[in-house]
């Protein structure tokens, strides 16, 4: 083969693959049997995160919400699919190209959620979140606010409007019908368990579990800072079961100002 | 004769030493406790070490000594093999390697060139190795079984078993009997055939296979509909035990697949979830005992059988002990598999108990369906294939529990060769944290002597 004929070629085979990357269609778009076998691969593998019916668990998006916050052509979906998205819990995933494909005929061929319009505004929602709600306490949302609860910065891309009015109204009620990780039998704690402790002196310590094992503690306390703790230094350990997050009742939050908080939480995503 | 060639003829005299360790040493491990020769320890499955340097009085005050890299991620799932001062182990993505015991420095590593796409369920993990003469035996994860020099790591002989792209792969530490090794092969979540293989030590060749799901006009072969049985699974990827006098393998089998749904396999789907008895020098099966028939919870039964003479209802009789992952402590006669007894290791709703012939009195509201049913063990089960210990000085048996149950939905799947075949998936409760604990039983009541609890499940 000579030199030049060889450039060719290699220039033939980049732009075949650019092409596949950046351009390429769902080959199986449509085709009943990729949609079941995408149903089954989805269960298998993304249901944990995502939920049974892809409607979003505790730790997945909705993806029946057709918001596709890292691109929404075929190609967009398959690579976030096969590489995962850096920086958030969505891993790389080691799927043929076929499988991915019919996992997202599958996903192509979700009715849309209802959706809960969001009647409330936004900026009165915002002066609820640092303000009178006391969220930015505990709540983290673009570098400011407190590091007990989850960091709000992407909640409005990531969480549907049930799940955030839920999620204020009754935060110890079960949002993810048993969506946790099915690979997490390593013991590590549930996200945002409260624990309290009672060390050798009679102190009391509440906080939220950052780690845990069976001789040790790692504790973020209320005061959000992190305590250490050995078992064998103390009294008492309580695994509360709940939240440490408020339930916001109709007198706190009125029903116009939790749409109004729900518009802002909605607004929130990656500029 | 010049002095350089002498020397050459001295060099080489010097190489040529007896073969390091016998079948004679394996089958008589327990008279050297510096020693760690078979992946259970010894042939009767007990994991037991009469060294009593490290106890309860100092076990605290262990500082460590070396550390050694393997250079690779992902978890260990190794028993080192100890041999007169050499520690041999193998690695992730069936990397090997032997240190000097002492001092952990590295004598020789070793790594398989696999294939870039294979599909163990659960890591690219090993068990370890086998030994037997100047020879360690691994079975790698693209489904061949290898023999390595002990003193240089280099490849003596390469055998394939099965074909990777299609899901066979090899995690089990082979069992050496005689001039053999036995070697079971993983892959119940694709969809495998499964089996268990013997191959001659010296060679490599192949002396037998025995298939753990019949095929047409093999007994057994009517307890699966259509042609569920070439997909039916039932891997066989823990070490099994052997007992010398009676010349029979006892190893265990996994779960049928698909394995949460059993609509198209109808049947005991034999020989799933089973123990075997095989005859070492043939392969031919002896007796069979299935723990769970028709499994819909992927319950393998590959716990490490222990063997144990023991006193039963006033006679002396030779016992096959294993605490199942499907939550039940299980007793029987190793002569001839006939069951004896059952005690729940923990909490257990699938099965209200075993019945008098030893199959589970199934609780019929507790199948996966699509919506998801809640079910006590989990899939990981009350224990799994991390080994269990016996102590002949307290006559205890330790086992490490896991104390989760999950929610087992169940769907219908199409098979691809080589592609997950689970028929859905199962997720842990989500209301209750799973925990665990480290067990002191009696092993021929299952009576709990002591329990220690742990933060987590030992699953992992």
């Amino acid at each position: 083969m000579n030199a030049g004929r060889y450039i060719g070629l290699v220039g033939l085979i980049s732009a075949a693959f650019v092409l596949a990357v950046n351009g390429q269609q769902n080959p199986v778009a449509g085709n009943p049997a990729a949609i079941r076998e995408g149903a089954s691969l989805f269960r298998a593998n993304c249901s944990p995160c995502h939920g049974l019916n892809a409607q979003g668990g505790g730790r997945g998006p909705d993806l029946t919400a057709g918001r596709w916050v890292h691109g929404s052509s075929d190609a967009d979906i398959f690579r976030t699919i096969t590489r995962g998205v850096p920086g958030t819990e969505m891993p790389a995933n080691g799927f043929d190209d076929s499988e991915t494909w019919a996992i997202l005929a599958y996903l192509r061929s979700l009715a849309p959620a209802k959706s809960e319009s969001v009647s409330g505004d936004a900026a009165k929602g915002q002066k609820i979140f640092w303000g009178s709600g006391g969220c930015s306490t505990c709540h983290m949302v673009q570098g400011r606010g407190g590091v007990l609860g989850p960091d709000l910065s992407r909640v409005g891309e990531a969480r549907s409007v049930p799940y955030l009015i839920d999620s204020i109204r009754e935060p110890n009620k079960e949002l993810t019908s048993g969506m946790l990780d099915p690979n997490n039998h390593y013991g590590l704690p549930l996200v945002y368990d409260t624990v309290t402790v009672v060390t050798a002196d009679g102190q009391k310590v509440v906080g939220v579990a950052k780690n845990e094992d069976t001789f040790s503690l790692q504790l973020l306390d209320t005061n959000q800072q992190l305590q250490f703790f050995l078992k064998k230094n103390l009294k008492e350990i309580t695994h509360e079961r709940k939240s440490l997050m408020p339930a916001y009742s109709e007198t706190m939050l009125k029903p116009t100002e939790l749409q109004d908080l729900v518009a802002y939480l909605e607004s929130l995503r990656d500029k | 004769m010049k002095a350089t060639a002498l020397w050459v003829l001295l060099l080489c005299g010097a190489a040529v030493l007896p073969a390091q360790v016998t079948y004679q040493r394996l089958l008589h491990a327990d008279h050297e406790p510096e020693n760690w020769l078979t992946y259970s320890g010894r042939y009767d499955g007990w994991r037991y070490s009469a060294l009593d340097q490290v106890n309860t009085s100092n076990a605290a005050r262990l500082v460590m000594q070396w550390t050694f890299q393997v250079a690779d991620l992902g978890q260990f799932e190794t028993t080192p093999l100890v041999v007169d001062g050499v520690l041999y182990g193998t690695g992730q993505n069936n990397r090997a390697f032997a240190v000097d015991a002492r001092t952990g420095r590295p004598i020789w590593r070793y790594q398989r060139n696999l294939p870039d796409k294979l599909q163990p369920c659960c890591g690219m993990v090993n068990r370890g190795f086998a030994i037997l003469g100047n020879k360690l035996f691994m079975a790698t994860l693209d489904g061949h079984v290898i023999a390595l020099d002990t003193r240089t790591g280099n490849l003596v002989w390469d055998a394939k078993a099965a074909d990777s792209a299609a899901a066979y792969t090899f995690t089990v530490a082979p069992l050496i009997v005689k001039n053999e090794v036995i070697v079971g092969i993983s892959g119940g979540e694709y969809g495998v055939r499964g089996f268990i293989d013997a191959y001659d030590a010296d060679t490599g060749k192949r002396r037998w296979r025995f298939e753990t799901v019949p095929g047409p006009s093999q007994p057994g072969h009517e307890t699966w509909t259509g042609d569920s049985w070439k997909t039916g699974g039932a891997p066989a990827w823990i070490t099994g035990s052997y007992d010398p006098e009676s010349n029979l393998v006892y190893w265990p089998t996994g779960n049928p697949a698909p394995s949460d749904y059993g609509g198209e396999r109808a049947g005991d789907n034999l020989y799933s979830n089973s123990m075997l008895a095989l005859d070492a020098d043939t392969g031919k099966l002896k007796w069979f005992f299935q723990f769970t028939p028709h499994d819909l919870y992927d319950y393998d039964a590959t716990q490490v059988p222990v063997l144990l003479d023991a006193d039963w209802e006033g006679r002396p009789r030779k016992l096959l002990v294993q605490a199942n992952r499907n939550g039940f402590l299980y007793v029987l006669d190793r002569t001839d598999g006939k069951f004896l007894k059952a005690a729940a290791l923990g909490q257990v709703t699938w099965a209200k108990g075993i019945g008098p012939d030893g199959r589970p009195v199934l609780n019929p509201n507790l199948k996966p369906n699509a919506a998801g049913n809640l079910v006590c063990p989990g899939a990981l089960g009350l224990t799994n294939w991390y080994s269990p210990s016996y102590n002949p000085e307290t006559k205890l048996l330790y086992v490490a529990t896991s104390n989760e149950c999950d929610i087992f939905t169940s769907a219908p799947q199409p098979y691809r060769v080589g592609h997950d075949f689970l028929g859905s998936v199962y997720v842990p409760d989500p209301v209750i944290r799973p925990t665990g604990a480290l067990k002191a039983l009696d092993p021929l009541t299952g009576t709990e002597k002591w329990s220690f609890p742990y933060f987590s499940n030992p699953n992992g």
